[in-house]
């Protein structure tokens, strides 16, 4: 597309604004901060790379991090493939898919404290719901305490994550599904091709520019996952599910560790920027723009 | 390539934004004095004309409170103070616990903390020496007569090396014994007398342990603990141990402390009288108790309210002292204070300690205060009202003679941290492995004193 | 014959629409019971909170837990929602979030659209830094930003307003801008041509084409802009002090105090702050659904 050499600036003048005042100020301010002990009520004193060796040599930092990766290894399959699905079933022509787009758009926006209440119920060891299913219909003698077992706590929440988060997810699908045109799997029936050829054929390909961005987004999330664990664990059993952003939150406001707290907020923009970067480089080969 | 180039320029960006950033930073005081300078200068004026003529200037004060369920009580009081000083308005604020001292700190690094503040007995040693309390034992000296007050728990809001204090309490708790009644008569158990040992409580426990149909669950357990502060450092003070080295800059259990730990794993692993802590999970630890679960519970007295309104009349029930080991001559009592502080930059710290004082003495009567706390001023604590003869516990009063054996607490600058107060590492997080079967008590205390002590040296050099 | 031969020709051709009807009955009979169970696992936590707000404070807690409430069609069912609704000023407090999400949300939409439309449809310098720049500030954790944007909002004299609750989210709305460029990268470049064979200004082309054939994405974007800022607990703890200017989430924190919660009452606090964003949400699907078609686009 043609246009004037200013126009882009002008275009994007707002955000760019916004964003160097609102968001890089303050990131500038943290990232200075990483390299202070600072404890947010008193002035910060320079420690140099004291915050970042410290990082290296913690042990808690380490199983945190692992924490974090298994989180994210079961939170961003998860999220991508039940959202996908869910937004498939309620694009379909059908009486009455408004209701199910509704119920399942409802975890999303509940406020999180009542959700927690709900789910540490369900996952409660002598009283919850799932271990009397278990017990009393598939005959398990001993169910594990999942928020209290070392084992289970971070996978029990990574369940809880998904569930609160996929109607976002399903939501942005359903946006781009939408985009779709109906003309091209009217075409593709009349070709004889069956419904799984059709979403391998178009409804993947045409939609790879909106997977790629949710897939971004939903990393994004995985790593700055925070209110699930505050609100259900608090981290424990003994940091068994302690993530990266819940470890950020102690430390910058329970311990008061700003300074720490910043350096491992760096560290976290390092990963999920590398992350970010290495999927924009396969992107070209991955993504499918109709242009 | 062209995003690498990008992205290498991005990171170059971003360096150049952090050192510029750096010396924003290191600008922004200056910046903000000349601010805080304007500030101060107009109120010190302010300040300045109001010893001149302290009836007529017109002066507000903000003070903020932690407890929301609690506003309209407080309100009252407020209000009270107000009537009696006209040229006076209280900017009365009320933040809900989880975000209370996130806001505190904010202001805090603003420069703009309230006058007058909650504050809690796990922070204060780190409020203290960050420099942000008042100092108001000149205050204290000319105003307070030690006699009409509890200042047994003073010690815990002084700066531990001036011995001044740096807040006010206005409130106090003691962890307690609570016992069922119902279930102890069932079990044809006495109830807890004064003076009871290890022994005793242990034997009550067993008989109050039930197991209907002998299938390995546990309808009633006779006790239940976890590794929390209120459920531990009572019985390590009740077997006359210290967590603690004798300036509190250490964490360093003595034998009576592991003596009283191992007491409590063999509770649970060889008398099978409480449950593992994950067992009760799903629960809220301050419901095990109310809901007939366990039949003993040590915590603190301010589940007193908490408990009245989950019973109900489902049991009686009554409070207790804490059992007496081996070790200890005589009963030590675990208990802390909230207070009520002054900001260090407060313009009118005579008016602040004015309010503080007047929030904390006779005025607050029981109806103002919050069920199970013990009001520091005594002879309100001593009144016919504090027992609450129509509610239970009947004996509420024997709060008070516990109250007069308070004992030493683990509060150091970073307790909740080592503590595992919040996110239930640390102690908690190390000791909670023991008491689920996961590790044993050796193990777990060489961690515990390794990663306390990392914490405390960052304090204590 | 004749007859012979349409009949079973009719046969056949009824025959083959009864097993199409059938088939069609029994992939939607499928899809059906698919959409229940899913259905069943998003609604189950959120009956159960409603059930509590219908309970008793002594039976919250009770064991076994059950569904059904004990107040339910009893006297005093409906105390918790009276208690919020009369000691709290949730109305106000309602209102309060519906001008701060809504001025937040729309003016993501200016902003997010514009700023998407050049990075996906510009060749300009310095597009991708800016791009990486955006999206770099979407990864840093609030915790560690959320002081020093304190400090900012006290020194701009911004605290106790709705402006930093509104602004940074106006401006800086870098998930949107993200977001609209992945959607306006998918509109095909026949369009653009054609609109810029007519002599169309850039303006013209966002403004007549991407903007409308974007209604699904824009309205989902606004539905997004909307609930996270509604939802927002943070900011507006730290910004407002005013019980005046109080936001639905500051409502339901002071049922939170240092012993807990009062569940029944926090719990109808967070069922009446989800109800506006049911209506929102309800209202704004059919333009995420059917906006393609209003545009005519198909």
């Amino acid at each position: 597309m043609r246009h004037g050499k200013i126009t882009p600036y002008l275009f994007i003048l707002p955000t760019i604004i916004g964003v160097f005042v609102f968001r890089l100020g303050p990131t500038a301010v943290a990232a200075y901060a990483s390299f202070t002990r600072w404890n947010v009520r008193t002035p910060p004193e320079f420690l140099a790379l004291g915050n970042y060796i410290e990082l290296i040599n913690n042990e808690t930092f380490w199983l945190v991090f692992r924490n974090t990766l298994l989180f994210t290894a079961i939170f961003v399959p998860g999220v991508m493939i039940i959202s996908l699905l869910m937004a498939m079933m309620v694009n379909q022509k059908l009486p009455g898919i408004a209701f199910f787009r509704g119920l399942y758009f409802l975890p999303y926006i509940t406020a999180m404290v009542a959700v927690a209440m709900v789910w540490r119920w369900i996952f409660a060891t002598r009283f919850g719901v799932l271990n009397y299913v278990l017990t009393n219909f598939f005959m398990v003698a001993d169910p594990p305490a999942w928020l209290a077992d070392k084992t289970w706590a971070l996978p029990s929440l990574a369940i809880v994550a998904i569930w609160k988060q996929v109607g976002f997810q399903m939501l942005i699908f359903l946006a781009g599904l939408q985009g779709i045109p109906a003309t091209l799997y009217e075409a593709a029936a009349i070709d004889g091709a069956s419904k799984t050829k059709q979403f391998f054929n178009i409804t993947l390909p045409l939609l790879s520019p909106i997977t790629f961005f949710i897939f971004i987004i939903t990393v994004i999330d995985a790593f700055k996952t925070f209110e699930v664990t505050f609100a259900m664990t608090g981290g424990g059993p003994n940091n068994a599910s302690t993530t990266l952003a819940f470890y950020i939150y102690q430390n910058a406001f329970t311990f008061g560790r700003m300074g720490y707290a910043s350096a491992l907020a760096m560290f976290l923009m390092l990963i999920v920027g590398a992350a970010t970067f290495i999927s924009f480089r396969l992107k070209d080969r991955l993504v499918d723009y109709a242009l | 390539m062209k995003t690498i180039k990008l992205y290498t320029i991005l990171f170059m960006v971003m360096f150049l934004v952090v050192s510029c950033g750096g010396a924003q930073v290191a600008e922004e005081p200056a910046v903000e004095d000349t601010s805080a300078e304007e500030v101060d200068s107009q109120e010190s004026e302010t300040a300045d004309e109001e010893m001149e003529e302290p009836m007529d200037e017109e002066i507000t004060m903000s003070y903020f409170m932690w407890d929301p369920s609690f506003e309209e009580t407080e309100q009252i009081m407020v209000d009270k103070f107000m009537a009696e000083n006209p040229n006076v308005t209280i900017d009365f604020q009320v933040i809900g616990t989880p975000d209370y001292w996130t806001k505190l700190e904010a202001l805090s690094a603003a420069d703009d903390l309230p006058c007058v503040f909650n504050m809690s007995a796990g922070f204060v040693d780190q409020w203290i020496s960050d420099g942000l309390l008042y100092d108001i034992q000149p205050y204290v000296d000319a105003d307070i007569n030690p006699d009409d007050y509890f200042t047994g728990v003073f010690d815990v809001v002084r700066n531990k090396s001036t011995g001044n204090m740096h807040a006010f309490p206005f409130a106090f708790v003691e962890t307690v014994m609570f016992y069922n009644k119902d279930a102890f008569d069932a079990a044809g158990v006495p109830y807890p007398a004064e003076g009871w040992t290890w022994d005793e409580f242990l034997t009550a426990a067993q008989a109050l342990t039930v197991d209907e149909g002998d299938d390995g669950v546990v309808e009633q357990y006779g006790f239940w603990f976890y590794g929390r502060y209120a459920h531990i450092e009572s019985w390590v003070y009740q077997n006359d141990g210290r967590l603690l080295n004798e300036d509190a800059t250490r964490f360093a259990a003595d034998d009576n402390a592991v003596e009283a730990l191992s007491f409590l794993d063999s509770l649970i692993h060889e008398h099978g009288v409480a449950p593992e802590p994950k067992e009760m999970e799903g629960i809220r630890q301050q419901d095990v108790f109310p809901l007939g679960l366990a039949a003993m519970w040590v915590d603190g007295a301010w589940n007193i309210n908490g408990n009245r309104e989950t019973i109900g009349d489902d049991f009686d029930w009554g409070i207790a002292p804490i059992p007496r080991g081996p070790q200890a001559a005589g009963d030590t009592a675990y208990g802390w204070p909230d207070s009520m502080a002054i900001g260090a930059n407060c313009p009118h710290p005579d008016l602040a300690w004015e309010f503080i004082n007047f929030m904390t003495g006779p005025e607050r009567t029981i109806d103002l205060t919050f069920g199970g706390k013990i009001p520091i001023y005594s002879p309100v604590a001593n009144s016919e009202e504090f027992l609450e003869a129509d509610q239970l516990p009947d004996n509420k009063g024997f709060l008070l003679e516990w109250a007069n054996n308070t004992g030493p607490t683990t509060f150091t600058p970073g307790w909740g941290e080592w503590r595992g107060y919040t996110d239930g590492a640390g102690f908690e997080g190390q000791i909670d492995e023991v008491f689920n079967g996961e590790a044993d008590l050796e193990t777990a205390l060489s961690n515990i004193t390794e990663y306390a002590n990392g914490v405390l040296e960052r304090f204590y050099p | 014959m004749t007859t012979n031969y349409s009949t079973s020709s009719n046969t056949t051709f009824l025959n083959k629409v009864q097993s199409m009807i059938n088939l069609r009955l029994l992939r939607s009979s499928m899809a059906y019971v698919f959409l229940i169970v899913f259905a069943f696992t998003t609604i189950f936590p959120f009956l159960w909170m409603i059930s509590t707000t219908l309970k008793s404070r002594g039976a919250i807690f009770s064991l076994p837990p059950t569904l059904i409430p004990d107040l339910l069609f009893q006297e005093g069912m409906w105390d918790a929602y009276v208690e919020v609704w009369t000691q709290h000023n949730f109305l106000r407090y309602t209102l309060n979030s519906f001008f701060v999400a809504g001025a937040a949300a729309v003016g993501q939409l200016v902003t997010a659209s514009m700023a998407g439309f050049a990075f996906a449809r510009m060749k300009f310098r310095g597009s991708g830094f800016f791009f990486a720049l955006l999206l770099s500030t979407t990864i840093i954790p609030v915790e560690v930003v959320i002081i020093p944007e304190f400090l900012l909002m006290a020194r701009l004299n911004w605290l106790d307003t709705y402006l930093p609750l509104i602004v940074p989210s106006f401006l800086a709305a870098s998930f949107g801008t993200f977001m609209l460029r992945e959607f306006f990268a998918t509109v095909p470049e026949a369009l653009v041509e054609a609109a810029v064979l007519d002599g169309a200004t850039t303006f013209q082309i966002y403004k007549d084409i991407f903007l409308p054939i974007s209604i699904p994405a824009m309205t989902t974007l606004f539905l997004i802009a909307f609930i996270n800022n509604w939802n927002e607990l943070l900011r507006p703890v730290l910004y407002i002090s005013t019980p005046e200017l109080r936001t639905v989430t500051i409502g339901i924190t002071t049922f939170q105090n240092e012993f807990g919660a009062q569940w029944n009452l926090l719990l109808a606090a967070a069922v009446i702050s989800v109800l506006p964003l049911i209506i929102i949400y309800i209202f704004a699907q059919r333009y995420v659904v059917e906006g393609i078609a209003t545009t005519g686009l198909k």
